[in-house]
């Protein structure tokens, strides 16, 4: 019976902090991403709290060290580009904290040489419209200047999606997770229980 | 207080993994038949704790429940904390898989502390019970920043900052987690006292 109303309210604690306990910060994420020449980061930890004064450290794939700062009220950290390499930002946000990101060079490699040519290409582009030169002729636009448009118009119209996907790996550890954790915990004990009990020779008592 | 993978270096993860297997064997051959539903339950409620949030100071802390397994399980809580931590890391990605042996280090060591301090004074039936079962979870937090802060001077090179740093976000969680312990502590003496460490040897059953 004692027994009983042990287990019992055990469980009802359980609940009772499954109920109330739903944001936590033990988890950070560092998100980065590439626009023109620039690299953007963001840093949160997982209850939506950003990351102030958090340290920033760029290395490519040999440990090297490229360049480093640190995160404003924001959570967010931007820098240019160092060189043509794969980036790995790493957040250190104190106390133990941190995570990292790697920037694979196939979202870099074009960019530090294009960009020079995009923004000349731009540049032109916005003089001749200055000079109301805009009747849209085929010669004009011609195959690089589209692509260079679509991907200005992707860049846009992707930023909110970005961040909803960010958000979205940022979610904490939802219900079934807690439970199954739980189950896990209490199926180990079942096997843990099974094995002592066939050491004692079956002979416990069940 | 989970120390996220990447941030420690080699040979603190392999200590951590060293110290924490020669733990959990030594708490797995202390958990015999009976005390083995007790050791799952407080694994599990260890396991959930972490979801409680105090959003105290700059960054919010949780509960860990270290010293109350320390002194309900003594070794046994070495293993029943690398198993919510495992789980926790592979569902939450809290700590994680590499650093799983330190951070077992870190909270456990802290528990069975508390169980060799307090042990004897929580059966006191005195005002003295309640005292040592409130150092008893606030220690245990303690102690479990004072780990932190030693597995990172390896790496920071700045253990007074960090150790005190650790100790005063989670001071609220120090002192929630003590008033945890000792409604606890004294609600088993009241409802089942025989769980409590020592207690079946020093009492004579009296009808």
């Amino acid at each position: 019976m004692l027994k009983k109303v042990f287990f019992l309210s055990i469980f009802s604690i359980i609940s009772i902090l499954l109920l109330s306990g739903t944001a936590l910060a033990h988890k950070v994420i560092i998100f980065a991403y590439v626009e023109g020449d620039t690299v953007y980061t963001e840093s949160k930890f997982s209850g939506g709290k950003k990351v102030v004064n958090g340290k920033i450290l760029v290395y490519d794939l040999k440990e090297r060290e490229l360049l480093k700062g640190k995160t404003d009220k924001n959570g967010e950290f931007f820098f240019k580009i160092p060189e043509k390499t794969a980036l790995n930002i790493v957040l250190d946000a104190g106390m133990g904290h941190g995570n990292s990101w790697t920037i694979p060079l196939s979202e870099i490699e074009n960019i530090p040489e294009n960009n020079k040519e995009k923004k000349e290409d731009l540049h032109k582009i916005s003089l001749l419209e200055q000079k109301r030169e805009l009747k849209i002729s085929a010669p004009f636009l011609n195959e690089k200047k589209i692509e260079i448009m679509i991907e200005k118009a992707l860049d846009k119209k992707l930023k909110p999606i970005m961040r909803i996907l960010i958000e979205e790996r940022e979610k904490g550890p939802d219900v079934h997770d807690i439970f199954s954790g739980i189950g896990y915990i209490f199926g180990l004990a079942g096997v843990a229980s099974y094995i002592s009990f066939r050491k004692r020779g079956g002979s416990g008592k069940l | 207080m989970h120390i996220s993978e990447g941030v420690l270096s080699g040979g603190v993860l392999a200590s951590g993994m060293a110290l924490s297997a020669a733990g959990t064997y030594i708490g797995l051959k202390q958990i015999d038949y009976d005390k083995m539903p007790q050791a799952a339950i407080l694994s599990a409620a260890f396991f959930v704790a972490s979801l409680v949030h105090v959003p105290i100071g700059p960054s919010s802390t949780h509960l860990v429940l270290n010293g109350l397994m320390g002194i309900l399980l003594g070794w046994g809580a070495v293993p029943a904390i690398l198993v919510a931590l495992l789980l926790q890391g592979m569902l939450f990605q809290f700590g994680g898989i590499t650093t799983l042996g330190v951070n077992t280090v870190i909270m456990a060591t802290p528990a069975i502390i508390c169980y060799y301090l307090f042990r004897h004074m929580i059966l006191k039936e005195s005002f003295a019970a309640n005292i040592s079962g409130f150092a008893c979870g606030f220690l245990s937090v303690f102690l479990a920043g004072i780990l932190v802060g030693a597995a990172l001077m390896f790496t920071e090179k700045g253990f007074f900052e960090i150790a005190v740093a650790v100790i005063l976000a989670n001071l609220p969680v120090m002192i929630i987690e003590g008033v945890i312990t000792v409604s606890c502590i004294a609600f088993l003496k009241k409802v089942q006292p025989e769980i409590l460490p020592g207690f079946s040897a020093k009492m004579v059953y009296q009808g």
